[in-house]
């Protein structure tokens, strides 16, 4: 069997590509795409530790945790809509509307 | 106990009722609500005579009406109707003099034609309806209610004539000044709740009798600033004097009284015979159950009165006005007022106050009669002459005056000797400050002698001075009708006291005041102060010797006044003599420079500490509250711009946060170490 370290490993990986993405692009949607990544990177930890203490508890959650994440798509690809609509492009640091 | 005494609220709710009726619908009635008025003091005056009859009989009436505060194991604030021998006198006179002074103002004000005069006819109901409400009052907290509404009711009456420039100014006056005393009376009667629990003046919680026990041993008080029980009554004492003393216009705060002339000349009579100034002196004998426990007070009180008695009445002797000289007289006659409760002379204050109410109501609607006579010039150089064109008002008049100088038999000797008498026997007994206050008194006398008669010659002797006074406007039956009754009236109600006569002729049973006086709560008659008064009696050869010597003098006094007028203005034509006083002319024309002098504390010492205060106010108090808000502010308008709108940054604040989380947990949770 694979020590959890390793799975716990990739996790941080994916996690931190994710918030690397995050912080370095422009673009909605690849925001989009690294929050599912963060989000996934979660998920991987709760199967990983779900595989060590030989509960099932953790990958019912992750399958709780996927719906949702696909929910979360429908309404952030529906803001990504909206704001190309208002602002004719997908680059969030032109909206800029709501500071202070 | 079903009795007419169960009527005693009436006499209060009629003229408040006319006041309601005067203000909403006088001006759809004849004579602007005159009749409303005249209607409802003459159905209090029937009331308040059958009450006076029902007390002299022995009933009395003490009932709350109704508690408009309880307190949860604490006071009750309530109104309530005392009626007692006391209150039930000054009823009679109250409404005696509101009605004579309804009716004469159909003389004074609709034959005048003048306008507003709902409005004036609605003041009087208030003022006579606030005036029996003080009256009445079963306690210090409704008496004091009603002494402010009589206060607020002059206010109103002063400043009838509001678009002249001097009516308003005089009224804010007689507002402000009475204020200012009220002022104390208003702590007073705060400390009399706090020391006794109690305001009320009979009944087994009565505060005068509370205090005698407690100075007896019998219960203790709460007393504050850590006096004995003798010197906070003393403190309490005072500070409700300080009321009467700017009612009754006492010096120093007459001030008031002399421009108060400025209103409607009925008005002055009422203020000046039967309301408002009356109140401070009435206040005094209402509550003197307390006042004899405390001598520093009584004595101050004497003081007070016997040199405002006699300051007032040199200020009468140069006026040029008719009722300036009326209104420094009435200063006066109140100083004598409060030296005889100051000295011990219960009876003798009260009578001076019922005497007093009579002759000057007449010498004021007297005066009122002249001045609508001299179309409305009240400068006694521009009359003369007038007693055979106006002998009504001249013999009403001078009835009046006799009773104001104090010549025999007119009322004002009987009440004025008897003050003057317990003065000189109390002082006599060994105290020196009554002595004092009585050759105060006595000096008075002659003043009052010579600005009475100076009064009378000018006004009605020697020769007309001016077109209006050769040909005068006439006056009717409203006007001659209250004179005549007031004329009797001063002429004989010393009668009812003639203690005099009864000490040097040993008739007995002619001081029926003093009698009736006794009569009723045993801890509210004169018996009963007399047995407390803290001074002993002296004479001078024997009482019967006292009483003529003392009656003899002031009597002499008065005489010496009036012959001295009589030299010098009973003439056909009189000069004003006034430069033989040299410079004392003109200390007295400005009237000892009281108006100055208080004018420049107002200015001089309230107005700078007032603005060194509100420095402190505007910038030590607000700017507290100013700093902080504008910290506020200046902070949060640094603090807005994190929100830039780009959500890159949010992201990125977010991250670094969770990361400065992460790092703190680990190095406060040792992962490091």
């Amino acid at each position: 069997m694979v020590p959890p370290q390793y799975y716990l490993l990739l996790s941080a990986a994916v996690f931190c590509i994710g918030v690397f993405g995050l912080l370095t692009r422009r673009n909605a949607l690849l925001f989009l795409m690294s929050v599912e990544l963060m989000l996934n990177a979660a998920n991987i930890n709760l199967v990983a530790f779900s595989l060590y203490w030989g509960n099932v508890t953790g990958q019912t959650f992750t399958l709780f945790t996927l719906a949702l994440a696909a929910a979360e798509v429908a309404v952030g690809i529906g803001i990504i809509l909206v704001l190309y609509r208002n602002f004719d492009d997908v680059d969030v640091t032109n909206a800029t509307t709501m500071r202070w | 106990m079903a009795g007419i005494l169960d009527f005693a609220p009436a006499i209060v709710l009629l003229p408040f009722l006319s006041f309601l009726i005067a203000l909403g619908a006088g001006r759809y009635m004849p004579k602007g609500g005159a009749l409303a008025g005249i209607g409802a003091t003459a159905g209090s005056f029937v009331l308040s005579i059958a009450t006076f009859f029902a007390v002299s009989g022995g009933q009395t009436y003490n009932q709350t009406i109704y508690t408009w505060a309880e307190g949860l194991d604490a006071i009750n604030l309530t109104f309530g109707l005392l009626i007692d021998p006391l209150s039930s006198m000054m009823l009679v006179i109250v409404t005696l003099v509101a009605l004579l002074v309804h009716i004469f103002s159909l003389g004074y004000m609709n034959d005048e034609g003048e306008t507003g005069l709902p409005r004036y006819y609605a003041g009087l109901g208030l003022f006579t309806a606030s005036m029996l409400g003080f009256v009445v009052a079963d306690n210090l907290l409704m008496a004091f209610m009603f002494f402010e509404l009589v206060g607020l009711c002059s206010y109103l009456l002063i400043g009838f004539h509001f678009r002249q420039d001097g009516p308003p100014s005089a009224a804010k006056k007689a507002f402000l000044v009475t204020r200012f005393g009220d002022y104390f009376f208003l702590i007073g009667v705060v400390a009399v709740f706090a020391t006794f629990g109690s305001a009320a003046f009979a009944g087994p919680d009565a505060f005068p009798v509370l205090a005698e026990e407690a100075l007896a041993g019998e219960h203790s008080v709460n007393t504050f600033l850590g006096m004995g029980e003798q010197a906070w009554f003393t403190v309490v004492g005072l500070l409700v004097l300080g009321g009467v003393v700017g009612k009754s216009a006492q010096f120093p705060l007459h001030t008031w009284l002399p421009d108060a002339m400025e209103g409607p000349t009925p008005v002055s009579a009422l203020i000046h015979a039967a309301t408002m100034v009356a109140a401070g002196v009435y206040l005094v004998a209402r509550m003197y159950g307390f006042y004899v426990l405390t001598p520093t007070t009584l004595a101050i009180i004497a003081l007070i009165g016997g040199f405002t008695a006699l300051f007032a009445a040199t200020m009468g002797v140069v006026k040029k006005e008719i009722k300036q000289v009326l209104a420094y007289s009435t200063i006066s006659q109140y100083g004598y007022m409060m030296l005889g409760l100051g000295a011990g002379g219960y009876v003798a204050a009260t009578f001076h106050l019922m005497t007093h109410a009579f002759f000057k109501a007449l010498l004021f609607l007297g005066a009122g009669s002249v001045i609508i006579a001299m179309h409305h010039n009240e400068n006694m150089w521009d009359m003369g002459g007038l007693k055979d064109k106006m002998p009504v008002t001249y013999y009403a008049f001078l009835s009046g005056s006799l009773a104001l100088a104090g010549i025999v038999p007119f009322a004002g000797f009987w009440s004025k000797d008897e003050v003057l008498y317990e003065t000189l026997i109390h002082g006599l007994g060994g105290s020196p400050i009554l002595l004092a206050a009585y050759a105060m008194g006595l000096l008075a006398v002659f003043f009052t002698g010579f600005y009475t008669f100076r009064m009378v010659f000018l006004t009605f002797h020697g020769e007309p001075r001016s077109g209006t006074a050769r040909d005068p406007h006439g006056v009717r039956w409203n006007v001659k009708g209250p004179l005549a009754v007031l004329g009797v009236l001063a002429a004989t109600t010393g009668l009812v006291n003639m203690v005099p006569v009864e000490k040097l002729f040993g008739i007995e049973g002619i001081d029926f005041l003093h009698q009736f006086l006794d009569g009723s709560f045993s801890s509210l008659n004169a018996h009963h102060y007399a047995e407390l008064i803290p001074y002993s009696s002296g004479y001078i050869g024997g009482e019967a010797g006292t009483v003529a010597i003392g009656a003899a003098v002031s009597l002499g006094f008065a005489l010496g006044g009036a012959a001295l007028a009589h030299v010098l203005y009973n003439v056909p034509e009189p000069v004003e003599h006034t430069d033989k006083l040299g410079s004392i002319k003109t200390v007295l024309y400005n009237n000892y420079y009281q108006d100055e002098y208080q004018v420049w504390i107002a200015t001089g010492v309230v107005q700078p500490i007032s603005r060194v205060l509100d420095k402190f106010d505007q910038g030590i108090v607000d700017g507290v509250v100013n700093g902080i808000s504008s910290v506020s502010l200046f902070a949060g308008g640094r603090v807005k711009r994190v929100q830039t709108g780009v959500v890159s940054n949010y992201a990125a604040l977010l991250t670094l946060g969770l990361t400065a989380l992460l790092l703190g947990l680990g190095l406060l949770g040792g992962w490091f170490a």
